[in-house]
């Protein structure tokens, strides 16, 4: 019968001891007077073991033992969780020292709360690293003229990965144009093979790999811009709807497999991996996937291209939808000894031999540099050649505020099960007039 | 299921045999339910032996190679030790707590008359209701305020005072269908309200307080929303988040991430079952005061 | 006793939750309660709007189709949950190997991650190498095979299984330790008078846990209006908001389109929901006498 009590006795003890250990865990590093003992907080998303989060890992290793009066407190999250976590941190202003920051909307938004300090005089200090960006690399991270970061890698969006083998057995062009995409599309479902591989449940997807595209296809850069900023063009216009109504084309001549809405995609990617589909639209980080569960046969005979053209469309030719890639976001709060080693870690990892590291974990690049062939996977050679000759036009979701995003995303959804365009392109346009004004 | 084939060797009669037919029908209904209800734990395990390929090409298939490498790639990458201690020491304590507070609410709310007695059960009610998103900002900037954030009170808190009234509510409840003569013996023998709470109360609550103790565990040890939000140091990390580091923002490292749940769910399993044996001990104690 | 120690017991006995449950669940709900009549993106400053968000919530399609989501998740746990907890219960509460083995069974998937959950049952509904279709095939019902994820007229209902196969366990455990509490002199006494099978179920055994079937019930009804991960995990709210709910679209209005005002006022909605649902509830099972 006494057993209750102890248990409750054992319990109050272990709370006094924990107030006994509790108090000194809250010390804070802020409060430094002399330049000698130094603590970072960076939060990343270099959590998993792909090849790219453990090169990062790796700089993060090397910078903490070449650097002893600096304590790295490293914390790293997979994306979702990190960009929650961002999010309620910015509402209670209590930002890390460095952290991986998306471009576009989320700079801004930070900048807009007063969150973030710029980097412009860092960047002039070392004008060679600077000026070696490729060209608009840092757009998407300038506010009001002031530079907030430099991209860490680049992500074309939208891109056409295809089994040269299953080509040939059917005897199917590769798609240059809209003409031939559906030819191909019919040719593999009379034979069923699925043609196009898609796993829209994350709704992003559609959109970032294939509709942005298909839409500068048809409506030109320009319009686009002019329609994100509600200056001179809607997304009920015409065009727009023209480029929904062509997707949505797509959709009912059955180039996706049943159910496409309801897979992820790490299935969306397994489905051409297999060999059941023989196409699959997906951005250059689909290399790692591909390179690390496909097998040999199906590694060989995949290739890489652009979407096709749209004929009588405003849209520039060999041009891809993406976005240069994340970058790292500085603590508006910061300065003196502690912004210095900031930025020392912020060129570590983002200056040369960052973007060099990078380069070799098979990741794409914002950054003029030539790969090595010999440290690089076969279909990373093909992607990197590929995007020499192919210019980026913004993705829609690096643009667009986040309620539109959530419209388009969704409006898309409804869209390949039939839903009406223009019902679509109301709310798309609704949502992203309610945020610009 | 042999133990029930041989019920009753001597029944003749028809009807008899008509409900054993019956009931044996029945028992092979609710077993096959049972089969279908712990697969996903042999699922689990099993697939946390496979390949990432052989995952996605055969998820009901036996692994073609057993990959126990999965296991210590994933215990040493994301530091797994380390959350196991944390998740262990912040979950026991959250534990304890819940089990004192909610007991002695409990008791108050079920035993005393008192002013404002409906309001306060309806004030815990509410608490059931919370979708937690909601809360996690303001918590955030309250935990800052107190300066909390990163350290274990900031998950052990927060946890106690959400898994109160699922708790309150259910040892309430319970104690409420109690009948009174079983601890006013006690008081006319002069033992303390206190005395009485230690004494009869907790003992006599054991099925519910059982049942409370597999929830709240569960709960905190599951938990991913608060951990991510109100922990920012790698050394104070629990599992849920130690689980879902082999993901980055366009795949999913599958063999490693099921590795890692296989690993983080063996404790719970031993709490359900050892409070389990609790829930059950409770009959003989009920049958021994009848 | 006097009556000033008992008073006093009662306040310190109290104090502790209160001021914990207060401090850390209370004022956060309040505080997001406050923040939803803003218009505040989550950063930065906030603009007073009164009631604004509330009325957009009222002519919110979307809100109120993902608020039938919710009430067919409340009747499915109501109506799927609980009396099959309470069947099973009645089964095995007593204490054999079988008994003790299924026991653990049906309470597995409470202890297993809901992302497990989830995959388990995107590969039984996967559109191409799925389960379920593989065994309609398989029993010749081929016209049956749907697309049941990702048909936003089914996608929901595709749901119920999953939701009622979860949470069984967690009512399963509850009602068997009711029914431990039923003292044994009362199941003597229902033996003399004969009372077998389900005179005695309805007779005596039910009445006498008809307090924890009503605590079933409100768990059950809090459960299902908050619920989030299975459906996060599993569909996203979609496809086209097909299978969006309360809580999966006030996540999406807070972390996603950063609309953090609208989102609070999302989730002061759920609270006032599930009160006047729970009301309801006690008052259509309350026992008149």
């Amino acid at each position: 019968m006494f057993k209750a009590a102890k248990l409750g006795l054992v319990g109050i003890l272990i709370v006094v001891l924990l107030a006994a250990c509790g108090s000194n865990s809250s010390s804070d590093g802020s409060t430094n007077k002399s330049t000698e003992k130094i603590t970072l907080t960076i939060w990343n998303n270099w959590s998993g073991q792909d090849a790219k989060a453990v090169a990062m890992r790796k700089i993060l290793e090397d910078f903490q033992s070449e650097n002893p009066n600096i304590t790295l407190e490293i914390e790293a999250l997979a994306t979702d969780g990190l960009k929650t976590r961002l999010r309620t941190a910015a509402a209670a202003d209590e930002m890390p020292d460095l952290f991986v920051m998306w471009p576009g909307a989320m700079t801004k938004e930070f900048v807009q709360g007063d969150l973030l300090q710029p980097i412009n005089e860092f960047l002039d200090q070392n004008a060679e690293w600077k000026n070696n960006f490729i060209e608009n690399a840092l757009v998407d991270f300038t506010v009001e003229d002031n530079i907030y970061s430099v991209p860490m890698n680049l992500a074309p969006s939208s891109l056409l990965y295809y089994n040269e083998d299953l080509f040939k057995q059917y005897n199917v062009k590769v798609p240059t144009t809209w003409d031939e995409l559906l030819q191909a599309v019919d040719t593999f479902n009379a034979n069923n093979i699925i043609p196009i591989a898609l796993g829209n449940k994350a709704n992003w997807v559609a959109q970032s790999t294939t509709f942005s595209t298909i839409g500068d296809r048809v409506t030109g850069t320009e319009w686009f811009l002019k329609a994100v900023d509600q200056s001179g063009a809607s997304f009920t216009d015409p065009e727009f709807i023209e480029a929904l109504k062509l997707y949505q084309e797509l959709g009912e001549a059955k180039a996706y497999q049943e159910g496409f809405n309801s897979i992820d995609e790490n299935q969306m990617l397994q489905l051409y991996t297999q060999g059941k589909a023989a196409m699959v639209i997906n951005g250059g980080w689909a290399v790692a996937g591909l390179v690390n569960t496909a097998s040999e046969e199906i590694l060989n005979a995949t290739n890489i291209t652009i979407l096709p053209t749209v004929d009588g469309g405003k849209g520039a030719a060999k041009t891809t939808a993406g976005v240069v890639g994340t970058g790292l976001g500085v603590n508006k709060k910061l300065s003196g000894a502690k912004k210095d080693a900031a930025m020392k870690l912020f060129y570590a990892l983002a200056g040369p031999d960052g973007q060099k590291a990078t380069l070799e974990s098979s990741t794409l690049i914002s950054y003029n540099l030539e790969l090595d062939p010999s440290k690089a996977n076969p279909l990373f050679i093909k992607l990197t050649e590929l995007m020499k000759e192919t210019k980026i036009v913004p993705v829609y979701d690096s643009k667009l505020s986040s309620a539109a995003v959530e419209a388009i995303n969704n409006g898309l959804q409804e869209l390949l099960l039939g839903g009406d365009p223009e019902d679509i392109a109301k709310r798309i346009q609704a949502a992203q007039a309610g945020a610009v004004n | 299921m042999s133990k029930l084939a041989f019920h009753s060797p001597y029944s003749m009669k028809k009807t008899y045999s008509i409900r054993r037919i019956v009931s044996t029908i029945g028992w092979i209904f609710i077993t096959i339910y049972g089969i279908l209800t712990i697969y996903p734990l042999f699922w689990l395990i099993l697939s946390s032996f496979k390949s990432n390929a052989q995952f996605f090409s055969e998820p009901f298939a036996l692994p073609n190679q057993w990959m126990f490498d999965n296991f210590i790639t994933a215990w040493t990458t994301s530091k797994m030790g380390v959350a196991f201690r944390n998740s262990t020491l912040v979950s026991i304590i959250a534990l304890l707590f819940t089990l004192l507070l909610s007991g002695l609410t409990s008791y108050v709310l079920a035993r005393f008359n008192f002013k404002l007695k409906g309001l306060t059960m309806l004030f815990f009610v509410v608490g059931m209701l919370i979708p937690i998103h909601s809360t996690l900002v303001p918590l955030f900037i309250l935990m800052k305020q107190l300066s909390i954030l990163n350290s274990y009170w900031a998950l052990i808190l927060p946890y106690t005072a959400f898994a109160l009234p699922t708790a309150i509510f259910i040892l309430t409840a319970y104690l409420s269908t109690i009948p009174k003569e079983i601890e006013e013996a006690a008081y006319i023998d002069g033992t303390s309200l206190w005395g009485v709470f230690f004494r009869i109360m907790l003992p006599i609550s054991l099925p519910a307080l059982s049942t409370v103790s597999i929830l709240t565990f569960l709960h905190s040890w599951n938990d991913f929303s608060f951990a991510l939000v109100f922990i920012s140091k790698s050394t104070l990390k629990t599992l849920p988040l130690a689980v879902s580091n082999f993901a980055d923002g366009f795949q999913t490292d599958y063999s490693l991430t099921l590795a890692a749940m296989t690993l983080s769910v063996i404790p719970t399993i031993i709490v359900f079952l050892l409070f389990q044996e609790q829930v059950m001990k409770g009959m003989t104690a009920g049958a021994v005061k009848g | 006793m006097n009556s000033a120690t008992v008073k006093r017991f009662i306040a310190v006995a109290l104090a502790p939750s209160l001021i914990l449950y207060s401090l850390f669940v209370f004022v956060p709900v309040i505080w997001s309660a406050y923040y939803s009549l803003f218009n505040w993106s989550g950063i930065g400053q906030a603009a007073f709007i009164g009631l604004q968000n509330y009325k957009e919530l009222l002519s919110d399609s979307i809100f109120w189709h993902s608020l039938g989501n919710n009430v067919i998740f409340v009747l499915a746990s109501v109506l799927g949950q609980v009396p099959l907890a309470l069947l099973l219960a009645i089964i095995l509460y007593k204490s054999n190997a079988l008994q003790r083995f299924l026991r653990a069974a049906v309470f597995m998937p409470m202890v297993l991650s809901t992302v497990v959950i989830g995959l388990i049952w995107n590969y039984v509904y996967h559109p191409q190498i799925g389960i379920l279709n593989f065994l309609l095939d398989a029993l010749n019902l081929s016209a049956l095979k749907m697309e049941w994820l990702s048909d936003p007229d089914i996608a929901i209902f595709s749901l119920i299984p999953p939701l009622i196969w979860s949470f069984v366990g967690l009512y399963l455990i509850i009602f068997i330790s009711a029914l431990q509490n039923i003292p044994g002199e009362l199941d003597d006494a229902a033996k003399i008078d004969g009372a077998k099978g389900f005179t005695k179920l309805f007779k005596i055994t039910l009445p006498m846990i008809w307090g924890t079937i009503q605590v079933a019930l409100i768990l059950c009804i809090a459960g299902s209006l908050k619920s989030f991960d299975l459906v996060y995990i599993m569909t996203r709210g979609g496809p086209a908001h097909a299978t969006e709910l309360l809580a999966t679209y006030m996540y999406n209005a807070t972390f996603s389109t950063f609309r953090y005002g609208y989102g609070s006022t999302i989730s002061t909605a759920i609270v006032i929901i599930s009160l006047l649902l729970i009301g309801t509830s006690q008052w259509l099972t309350s026992r008149r006498k």
